[in-house]
């Protein structure tokens, strides 16, 4: 658009001219689009981020499991599989695996099921939606220091509300988080109170998006409610189940956070979970190369867990 | 579909945070902006490369509330005047993350000039060369020199016989106690102080005494899912039966199991949960003695300005002996000099004469409970005016630390895993026994482990 451009140098004065330009640059931007190495500077920014903060850590964390790196100025050396054999034969590994794997088990069967029903009684046209799904998708989005914060006293021994209910019900008190057979039950029901809002959102998505047309014939051969949610629409959240499930088990097995908040893997070790290990062994306790060893089996097992859940599911579809 | 991509959860195994959604990592990003935007106008006094220039002194602490104030105040009191500092002080949230950061910026080189650090973590950071060694001549030259402090707690400044700690203050595991209610119960001597008791029975009369004084609890303690509050009052009271709790590297720990079990056995039978409730946890104990439902609390001196508000008639007593000989379990606040690549001679300097300057604030640090480390403030009349600060500084005397070794201390794994088998035991869950062989079996895990720091 300049002014100052010479006259015949195909500038914008000439609509014709204009157009072919115009014409010119679509060809220009087809032959852009069909070179590979195009799309390869579009997504390099991207590529770049994911390489110095993914895979160069994971590169290196893998390297470090070979090593004795402290998080004191020492020397580092190679150890070979030292860290690995020392991590199989730790008792603490072990148990702290147990744990994680017990949370997975105790907190993903309530995270489907409770979204699913959740998502159900909504879309069954209760009165006030925004209000229920408000009220289910709230905890969601609470931190998890202020989430800890309300459970803590919640469960509280002597003044929680937990407690006050049952002796005022004429039971006897819980040691919620002090009782070691009781301790990973209540993070458990902490957990589904926390974050079930996120799958009931993709429970509630899938079931709006469901055509209506099998229910409406279904319920016209006279089929009830129950056999209509049995036979109807279960099957067809089936994909959605599988999504579901496969993001819980996953989500479930990094648990951390609100467990070293609340208990610190009490009592007893009975809460801790492998990720928890990990930091004190390597934040703690300085440790870094065999806390990155444990990282490394424990990564191994999150693989296998989703290669066999992927199995699974594909062979149900 | 799905804001939870599988492919960067599963990276996440090496990394503890719980999971990385789209949603999730928004809400980080728009509440890291906002902190941002929030700490601008203060970052020129938080940050080391700000405005207040490369002169200024950088310190380190862990101190908040009230002792973070109390800090404050000191700081300002050297800055004053001709040879005032420039200080540019970091307040970072205390416990095991404050070590690992203290850690890792010592590793890094580049740490501050000064840092606060437990004297019991001392044994973690000098073998590692994670703080480099007071230079004791320039301290003198600043006027302080080894005879200002006890011996007990000097001889904790060192690693093979050079110092890389400077004891600010004595911080004691003590008995907070409602005049009245004692009174009552007959605890107190003539001077209204809290009377010695002198054997276990004794104590435990005492709690049945003060539970019928109040009507409600005799003696509190929080020890659920705590992870040092059980761990001070057994080194308290293991340290009182003359028995030695030492961790040489490579293991066996030497313990004497016998003592153990015995001050166990009297810390179940203190909380048996009936004149004494034996499932609190920390703020549960400290809620019910601020609110009168106890007539004694064990807790950290440090409680002081806390309780003080709290409007109960408040006496405080050093750790009662009930064994053998006195023993209180304590920690101190010290200064040390993070480990620095090439540090400037004329700023490390600057980092001793701020270190002395700072001891000799130490009355201002006493307000907050704390007993004073710098002996010649104790001598002050000042400080025995303090109330009840000066009826427990004896407690200094007697100061038991954790055994050195470089797992343990402050914030670290090791209380932890002491205080696992001892809240099963004051639960009722486990023996005696059983909880102190699980204690040494902790205890030679933690040594049979490679020395990370040697």
């Amino acid at each position: 658009m300049t002014t100052t451009a010479p006259i015949g140098a195909g500038t914008p004065a000439d609509p014709p001219a204009a157009r072919r330009t115009g014409g010119r640059d679509r060809a220009v931007l087809r032959r852009i689009r069909t070179t590979p190495s195009t799309g390869f500077v579009f997504v390099l920014p991207f590529l770049l981020v994911f390489g110095l903060f993914m895979v160069w850590p994971v590169v290196q964390g893998l390297w470090m499991s070979f090593t004795d790196t402290s998080l004191a100025l020492r020397d580092t050396a190679f150890v070979g599989f030292d860290n690995y054999t020392e991590a199989l034969g730790d008792p603490d590994v072990w148990s702290s695996l147990g744990n994680t794997v017990f949370f997975t088990a105790v907190s993903s069967v309530p995270l489907v099921l409770v979204a699913l029903a959740m998502a159900l009684l909504v879309h069954s046209g209760l009165a006030g939606q925004w209000a229920w799904r408000l009220a289910f998708f709230a905890p969601y989005l609470l931190p998890v220091t202020v989430v800890t914060l309300i459970w803590t006293w919640l469960y509280q021994p002597d003044l929680g509300l937990g407690n006050q209910l049952l002796t005022t019900l004429g039971l006897d008190s819980v040691g919620w988080l002090s009782d070691e057979s009781v301790a990973m039950w209540s993070i458990a029901a902490l957990t589904v109170w926390w974050t079930v809002g996120f799958n009931f959102l993709l429970y509630l998505a899938a079931l709006q998006s469901l055509p209506s047309t099998f229910d409406e014939a279904a319920a016209l051969d006279g089929a009830g409610a129950w056999r209509r949610l049995w036979s109807v629409t279960l099957p067809q959240l089936r994909r959605t189940t599988a999504l579901v499930a496969m993001l819980q088990v996953l989500a479930s097995l990094k648990v951390f956070d609100q467990i070293y908040i609340l208990t610190k893997g009490g009592p007893n070790g009975s809460t801790r979970p492998v990720l928890e290990y990990v930091y004190d062994v390597g934040f703690t306790g300085y440790r870094l190369g065999y806390a990155s060893a444990i990282s490394y089996l424990f990564f191994a097992l999150v693989i296998v867990v989703s290669l066999v859940q992927l199995r699974l599911f594909r062979q149900e579809d | 579909m799905s804001s939870r991509p599988p492919a960067q959860e599963m990276s996440a195994a090496s990394d503890p945070v719980r999971r990385l959604s789209r949603r999730r990592l928004l809400r980080h990003t728009v509440a890291t902006a906002g902190a941002l935007l929030a700490a601008a106008p203060l970052s020129g006094c938080a940050s080391p490369a700000s405005a207040s220039g490369a002169s200024s002194l950088s310190v380190w602490d862990l101190f908040q509330g009230g002792d973070g104030m109390l800090m404050d105040d000191m700081i300002e009191a050297v800055s004053q005047g001709a040879g005032g500092f420039d200080v540019d002080r970091t307040i970072l949230d205390w416990g095991p993350s404050y070590y690992t950061k203290l850690a890792m910026s010592a590793a890094g080189g580049r740490a501050s000039d000064v840092a606060a650090m437990h004297l019991s973590r001392l044994a973690g950071y000098a073998p590692g060369g994670l703080v480099d060694p007071f230079d004791l001549d320039l301290l003198a030259e600043f006027g302080v020199t080894h005879e200002d402090f006890t011996p007990a707690v000097w001889a904790r400044t060192q690693h093979e016989g050079t110092v890389y700690a400077i004891p600010l203050d004595v911080h004691p595991f003590i008995v907070f106690y409602d005049k009245e209610a004692a009174e009552t119960a007959g605890l107190l001597d003539s001077s209204g102080e809290l009377a010695p008791m002198g054997s276990p029975e004794a104590f435990l009369e005492a709690g049945r005494a003060l539970a019928e004084a109040t009507g409600q609890a005799g003696i509190l303690f929080g020890h659920v899912t705590d992870t040092a509050q059980s761990w001070r009052l057994f080194a308290a009271l293991y340290a009182q039966t003359g028995a030695a709790f030492t961790l040489p590297d490579g293991g066996p720990p030497k313990i004497d199991v016998d003592a153990a079990v015995r001050v166990v056995t009297f810390m179940k039978q203190l909380f048996d949960g009936r004149t004494n409730p034996n499932d609190l946890d920390y703020n549960g104990a400290l809620a019910a003695f601020t609110s009168g439902r106890g007539g004694m609390a064990m807790l950290g001196e440090w409680e002081l300005p806390t309780l003080k508000k709290a409007g109960i008639p408040l006496g405080a007593a050093a750790f009662p002996q009930v064994f053998d000989r006195p023993a209180v379990y304590t920690d101190s606040h010290s200064f040390v000099l993070p480990h620095q690549k090439d540090p400037d001679p004329a700023r490390r300097r600057e980092a001793h004469r701020y270190v002395a300057e700072m001891l000799k604030q130490s009355l201002t640090w006493a307000s907050a409970g704390h007993i004073p480390a710098y002996q010649p403030v104790l001598a002050e009349p000042e400080y025995t005016a303090l109330d009840p600060q000066s009826s427990y500084a004896e407690a200094a005397k007697a100061a038991v630390l954790d055994p050195p070794n470089w797992f343990v201390g402050a914030g670290s794994n090791f209380q932890n895993r002491m205080c696992q088998p001892l809240q099963s035991a004051l639960l009722g869950n486990t023996s005696a026994e059983k909880a102190v062989r699980q204690m040494v079996r902790e205890a030679d895990a933690l040594l049979r482990q490679p020395n990370p720091v040697a």
